[in-house]
């Protein structure tokens, strides 16, 4: 009997394919749209989650939010630090912001004041020189390390160690020249440069006035108080890392008496942030298609509708020579959930083809098609079909044969 | 030798439709009976009961009042399903405008109260051959019914109804929609059928047609106002004379109309389905 419904179901549509087709594209567009919406936004984020986890799954940032300066950390805090269970390096930072010179130009310039410790935390590597060592710290040398991108930017080239380096009026000597980075610096107008962190404190007790809170709202407040206020923190390897976040939290709860007083962030906090923005940003886009696929179901029951009637006499045929109310039902549903299921393999291949145009054009990304997201819109265009289905086929199967003789 | 079995029996039978405010009694208290084997027409003026005595014993549809007894068993009793299975598998229906699918070819036209009633596909196609090769269709089986005659449809509507093996064949006009020389030839394939045992009921307009059936039932304003056995023995013979060839008719015109009696104008030109 299903066979026998699927059969009819299937001469049905066929005997008026454009009408068939026009009732799919609803179906066909509100699935394209659930699927190559979805999967463009899952792509999206699961690149972006693998360039954070690139960065550094193995490294945390620490700031502390207390002004008090009893409990003020400094470098043999850190040291203490350094020894715990599962860390492996730390670096402090204190961001100074300012301006560059070079000839008659000038540049907006971010300091990141740390030691050497900070470039084995960020993986960076050098292009040229070397990194700030424990002497530059020491001595209170004015050494600076540029970022690929500064160097470039300001002389113009990236072999520069040994060149004068003028920020706010006080002279520097280039020391090194990181390698090229792909994504760091990208993000803001500002070069970055490095210098010993010393120094940057020194630069800005100096000019409290000018110092910017680049590093967080922790470094201007505290401007004023001295003591680190920002530090990186690496663990020992990768799959240490809780480790030395508990570790890490002991000790510094330990030090300042409340959670309140620091705040830890590591890369997995920032990856589920970006999960949890990106999966409402999926949940709303897929509600929109799932609306479009509404529409189409709407349209369906409408063509469905109209079919039914007039069909009427062929119903009434059937009715007189022994179909059962069943029968007509099930023809007609699965006549709806026919339609739907076509139109939603037709959107599944569109969907398929548009992503592949996408990732011709786009070259960066790659994206795929989501399996989960094809699944539910099969799901859904199941649901739909027998949802706005079942309406046409139970008025269907409820005509009275005489009536439905009589139907012209 | 006892009579045979009472297949069809109405007891005072009304139906009575509802139109806005005044009701119309179609059937005004109908009683008679059909018994096994029987040959039997019902005629009348156009108006007079026939087409709704005959859907209630098809049953298309309920009396209103009063019983018919189908095999001894009120048909009131049945459910949806139940009087589904009467009308697929007791019962074959043959309607002046022939109610082919029009989308269907002949063959699937005929196969389908076969599936409804559950029967396999290896089954079903030698009864279909069967059915149509009875009714002289087999070689015209894959067309559709608006590429055959007339004719040609309602015998294809007659091997319909005969696929299913019915004891009881109903035939509302079945030759209404025909020329004279075909409606004959549906007259003589329904005398055959006849004489194999089956019990067969026909509405006609024409005196000719019910007097080659053995028993003629005459309905006047929803009441049987004469039921008279007729020569039982008689074989009906195709006649090539005809009131309607008389008359000027196009006898090999397969549309109706070719009488014009004031019923005409109701009847539908015979089409299936498109
Ligand atoms: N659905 C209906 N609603 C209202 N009145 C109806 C309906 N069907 C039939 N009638 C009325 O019932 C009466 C009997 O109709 P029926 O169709 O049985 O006549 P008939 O004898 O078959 O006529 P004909 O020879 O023209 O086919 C008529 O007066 C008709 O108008
Ligand atoms: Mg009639």
């Amino acid at each position: 009997m299903f066979l026998q419904s699927l059969k009819m179901a299937w001469k049905a549509i066929l005997s008026n394919k454009l009408r068939s087709l026009l009732t799919m594209l609803g179906i066909i567009i509100g699935v394209v749209a659930l699927v190559v919406l979805v999967s463009l936004v899952s792509s999206a984020t699961s690149s972006v989650q693998n360039d954070i986890n690139s960065i550094g799954r193995d490294m945390m940032s620490v700031n502390i939010e207390s002004t008090d300066a009893s409990t003020a950390l400094d470098s043999s805090d850190l040291d203490q630090i350094a020894a715990l269970d599962g860390v492996g390096a730390v670096a402090p930072v204190k961001n100074v912001s300012g301006s560059a010179k070079e000839g008659t130009e000038s540049y907006n310039v971010s300091a990141v004041g740390t030691t050497n410790a900070y470039f084995g935390i960020e993986g960076y590597g050098l292009a040229h020189g070397r990194y700030l060592l424990k002497a530059d710290q020491d001595n209170n040398s004015y050494v600076v390390v540029l970022s690929n991108n500064a160097a470039a930017a300001i002389y113009g080239r990236t072999d520069v160690v040994g060149e004068t380096f003028v920020f706010d009026e006080t002279h520097y000597t280039v020391v090194g020249v990181l390698a090229a980075q792909d994504t760091t610096g990208a993000m803001s107008s500002m070069y970055t440069v490095y210098i010993p962190y010393s120094i940057a404190e020194r630069v800005s007790n100096a000019s409290s006035s000018s110092g910017s809170g680049f590093g967080g709202s922790a470094s201007s407040s505290s401007s004023s108080a001295s003591g680190i206020t920002s530090f990186y923190v690496s663990a020992a390897s990768s799959d240490q890392i809780d480790v030395a976040k508990s570790s890490l939290d002991a000790w510094l709860l330990n030090h300042f008496g409340s959670s309140e007083d620091y705040y830890i962030s590591d890369s997995s906090a920032i990856a589920d942030t970006m999960a949890s923005v990106t999966n409402t940003f999926a949940l709303l886009l897929g509600g929109i298609a799932a609306i479009s696929l509404l529409v189409g179901g709407i349209g369906i029951m409408n063509i469905m509708l109209v079919s039914v009637t007039e069909r009427t006499r062929e119903i009434g045929i059937r009715k007189a020579i022994g179909a059962r109310r069943r029968s007509i039902l099930l023809q007609f549903l699965i006549e709806a959930l026919v339609v739907c299921l076509i139109g939603c393999a037709i959107g599944l291949v569109l969907s398929g083809l548009i992503i592949i145009v996408v990732d011709l054009v786009s070259g960066s990304l790659t994206y795929g098609l989501s399996l989960p997201v094809m699944l539910i819109a099969v799901l859904f265009s199941l649901v739909i079909g027998i949802i706005f289905g079942v309406y046409p086929a139970r008025k269907a199967a409820r005509l009275e044969p005489i009536e439905a003789l009589r139907y012209e | 030798m006892a009579d045979p079995k009472v297949v069809i029996e109405f007891v005072d039978v009304y139906k009575i439709y509802q139109v806005g405010d005044s009701e119309v009694r179609a059937l005004d208290g109908v009683s008679f009976q059909v018994r096994q084997g029987e040959f039997a027409s019902i005629v009348g003026p156009s108006g007079s009961g026939k087409s709704t005595t005959m859907q209630i014993m098809g049953c298309l549809d309920l009396a209103t009042y009063g019983t018919y007894y189908l095999d001894g068993k009120p048909v009131s009793n049945y459910g949806e399903d139940e009087l589904a299975d009467i009308r697929n598998r007791k019962i074959g229906f043959v309607f002046q405008n022939f109610n082919l699918i029009g989308k269907m070819t002949l063959e699937e036209n005929v196969e389908l109260p076969l599936i409804y009633a559950g029967v396999g596909r290896e089954e079903r196609a030698p009864r279909v051959r069967q059915a149509l090769e009875r009714v002289d269709l087999w070689g015209r089986h894959q067309h559709t019914p608006l590429e055959v005659s007339g004719g040609q449809q309602q015998r294809c509507a007659i091997a319909r109804a005969l696929v299913t093996e019915p004891e009881l064949i109903l035939g509302d006009e079945p030759t209404g929609n025909l020329d004279s020389h075909t409606s004959a030839e549906i007259l003589a394939l329904f005398a055959e059928l006849n004489r194999e045992g089956k019990t067969i009921v026909l509405i006609t307009h024409d005196d000719h047609i019910a007097a080659q059936t053995h028993r003629r039932i005459r309905i006047m304003d929803g009441k049987v106002a004469a039921d008279e056995e007729l020569d039982a023995d008689r074989h009906p013979e195709p006649s090539t004379r005809h009131p309607e060839l008389d008359s000027g008719a196009h006898p090999e015109k397969i549309a109706g109309g070719a009488r014009n009696d004031e019923g005409a104008k109701l009847r539908k030109s015979g089409k299936a389905v498109a």
